[in-house]
């Protein structure tokens, strides 16, 4: 018999070492201005609107009455509200597809190194420079009843576009606006999706056979799953806020058919003083973002893990 | 183990409250004027920024104030939302609010913030203040008055047509009209943003006035509906629009684009207040511009009672640290010659008893006031004469229906549904 020795574990000692309490305030002072600019700018600003949304407050008075729910009981009541919402969910639907079609396809017009797709993404960027009232004022003064366009159009002896005095007119003249002025940033976004695509999985590809639309549809875009998740949430949610844009270019006319939720907020708060209401539609228009945005960014992901599958 | 999670929280919580005693904040809505060392005073005003009333002429017009009161120094404050209506609550709600405001007048809810000025002798002659005072009190005092019941026409355009004198009644109105489309102009300039549905008050106030003399304050008390008592005059808009009398695409313009149009020319007509005459007199053209009052109905009595506004109307805000210093400027505002005449002549206003370089046009605006049998409130109104707040908008956006298919009846029945939801 032979007896065998088990050889002994051989264990690596876990030296707990302790926080100094040193470290603890280095951290501390390290998140607090972060943790100070979110608690001022995001949490104190919602739980003043959920707050000022249970209040008859007209913006005015020092001793704002408390009325419940009874804001959000005329949220559902209200006629203007309801046609404001389906403005602002087609501007978001249509302007999202629009922003994103132009940023991919630019994006892979301009992916090159070479002088002249450096001055294109400069120029495709510059619109996102201006301010969205600029934007808007310029655009009304090409496209209006009197402006160049229609200047020229009767000029040649056509009938006057009714760009911005036809309600669908003016929502696609719109959302076509929005899209112009914001579809510099996703060219950028896309532009450093594609700078991380593997240039050796495309080579791959090219030398299998695969032909450039192929070679788009199997391997860029699946790799741009991220970038696409990123640029539509972001795109949605900046939609759905629509507002300087609307006051310059169309003043929520004609006869009120372009205004969006965000531009009811600020009028009923600010010019028609009840500031109260306005914060339950700005409660809701926040809830309303978070959730699309949340189920956006979930139906992609479970796209882009079926793809990686 | 100590954790450090506390020292996370008390860090954000100092530092919170070190930005809330930065900041003013709350309902509270004080002023924050100034005074400095050697106790010179300065009292914010908040103005109305428009192309006839710039930043420069503000502050060139409160110089002289300043010259006379070296201990007071006024800073000219523009809105920073879309206009004084949106600034005002702002700047309350951020603890910043003005001293002096320009450009509102008193109505029950900013009555609250507003300093009584009942007691002021020098305010009970100033123009207007009776009408604009709210259950006999005075928050509201102005430089003068704007006649808001006025059409413009091009003479021009009138002489081609064959038109030799100005319409008195509405159905003459449209006959003028007809006259002016076969001529080959466009017989009415209107065009989008708020000028649609103020147009239509403006020309219904003489008849609506006399129709209903206190048409706000029955409405108020449900004696009568808003939308249903100014229907005629929707149906009858919506026949110029189908005969071609209004541009069918005027939505598409702006304010001061219709502006521009008519003084260019292109329109025989513009419904507008007497502050189109400061524009008129600035720009270059090569026709003559006259003006009569609007219309009435016929069987009424011509000319009707005219719209009339409050011209520059300032109210003090009754928690202002400086209330000497600002009740002087306003006094001076109001009722200083030189200041009056110089705030009626940038914006186009009037005032009875000053005497001013007027032009033909202003001239015959002076006429039609002098011969108005009244001034009336039109529209929202003004002092005990006042709907909600936003009354106008809801107007122009119902009256912009009719350009976009709805009828008659259902923008009368929309203005009354709004007021009956802001009860």
């Amino acid at each position: 018999m032979t007896l065998t020795r088990e050889a002994p574990l051989v264990t690596t000692p876990v030296v707990r070492r302790k926080p100094r309490t040193r470290d603890g305030w280095v951290t501390a002072i390290m998140v607090a201005p972060a943790t100070v600019l979110y608690i001022v700018m995001l949490i104190v600003p919602v739980g003043l609107a959920l707050y000022l949304s249970l209040t008859d407050w007209d913006g005015f008075s020092a001793n704002p009455a408390f009325v419940g729910a009874a804001n959000y009981v005329n949220l559902l009541d209200d006629p203007e509200l309801r046609r404001a919402a389906l403005v602002t969910l087609l501007v978001a639907a249509a302007g999202t597809a629009g922003l994103n079609l132009l940023g991919l396809g630019f994006a892979l017009l301009v992916n090159g190194v070479s002088r002249a797709n450096t001055f294109f993404r400069i120029v495709l960027f510059y619109p996102h420079v201006l301010s969205a009232l600029v934007v808007g004022f310029l655009w009304s003064a090409i496209l209006g009843t009197t402006g160049a366009v229609n200047n020229l159009v009767t000029t040649w002896g056509g009938e006057v576009l009714p760009f911005l005095s036809d309600p669908t007119w003016a929502t696609i003249t719109m959302i076509a606006v929005l899209v112009w002025a914001g579809f510099g940033v996703n060219v950028v976004l896309y532009l450093a999706g594609l700078q991380a695509v593997p240039h050796s999985l495309i080579e791959a590809a090219r030398i299998d056979g695969a032909t450039r639309l192929q070679v788009f549809r199997n391997v860029t875009l699946p790799a741009l799953g991220p970038s696409v998740t990123v640029n539509i949430v972001l795109s949605l949610v900046t939609l759905l806020k629509t507002y300087d844009l609307v006051v310059s270019l169309t003043a929520g006319g004609p006869a009120g058919q372009t205004q969006t939720v965000a531009y009811l907020i600020l009028w009923n708060s600010f010019h028609d003083a009840r500031l109260g209401f306005g914060s339950a539609q700005s409660v809701l228009l926040m809830l309303v973002t978070a959730a699309l945005a949340f189920v956006v960014t979930r139906l992609r992901r479970r796209g882009e893990l079926a793809v990686h599958q | 183990m100590r954790s450090p999670r506390p020292i996370h929280a008390l860090t954000a919580i100092g530092g919170l409250l070190l930005l809330a005693g930065c900041g003013g904040g709350g309902f509270a809505g004080g002023s924050q004027a100034q005074q400095s060392e050697g106790g010179q005073v300065t009292v914010r005003m908040l103005v109305n920024i428009t192309p006839n009333l710039t930043q420069a002429y503000w502050d060139g017009l409160v110089k002289p104030f300043e010259q006379a009161n070296p201990g007071i120094d006024v800073k000219i404050e523009a809105p920073t939302g879309k206009g004084v209506a949106d600034t005002l609550p702002q700047q309350l709600a951020a603890g910043n609010a003005p001293d002096v405001v320009e450009t509102l007048t008193a109505d029950e809810t900013l009555s609250k913030q507003m300093l009584d000025l009942t007691d002021q002798p020098w305010a009970k002659d100033t123009p207007l203040v009776k009408e604009a005072s709210l259950n006999g009190r005075v928050y509201t005092v102005g430089v003068g008055v704007q006649a808001q019941s006025l059409v413009f026409y091009n003479k021009a355009t009138f002489d081609k047509a064959g038109i030799d004198r100005p319409p008195t009644t509405l159905d003459e109105f449209d006959t003028v009209m007809g006259k002016l489309k076969a001529a080959g102009t466009l017989p009415l300039q209107t065009g989008g943003e708020f000028l649609t549905g103020l147009q239509l008050l403006q020309l219904s106030s003489p008849s609506r006035a006399q129709a209903h003399p206190t048409w706000q304050q029955d409405i108020k008390a449900g004696k009568l509906k808003a939308g249903e008592s100014l229907l005629p005059f929707l149906e009858r808009y919506l026949t110029w629009i189908d005969k071609g009398y209004v541009d069918k695409n005027a939505l598409g313009m702006k304010y001061a684009d219709a502006e521009t149009a008519f003084l260019s020319g292109k329109s025989a007509m513009y419904v507008m207040g007497s502050w189109f005459t400061a524009a008129e007199a600035k720009a270059k053209k090569d026709f003559e511009v006259g003006v009569f009052p609007a219309p009435v109905d016929k069987g009424l009595r011509y000319p009707g009672p005219q719209g009339a506004t409050m011209a520059a109307p300032y109210m003090i805000l009754k928690s202002t640290p400086q209330k000497d210093a600002a009740v002087k400027l306003v006094r001076w505002l109001v009722t200083d010659p030189a200041a009056v005449k110089s705030q009626l002549k940038q914006d186009g206003n009037f005032r009875s008893g000053v005497e001013r370089e007027f032009t033909p046009l202003e001239k015959q605006v002076q006429e039609i006031l002098d011969t108005a049998p009244s001034g009336v409130p039109q529209g929202e109104g003004y002092g005990d004469a006042t709907l909600p707040k936003s009354f106008n908008a809801a107007w122009n956006t119902e009256v912009q229906g009719l350009y976009v298919g709805k009828s008659p009846k259902e923008v009368a029945e929309g203005v009354d549904r709004w007021l009956a939801g802001r009860k």
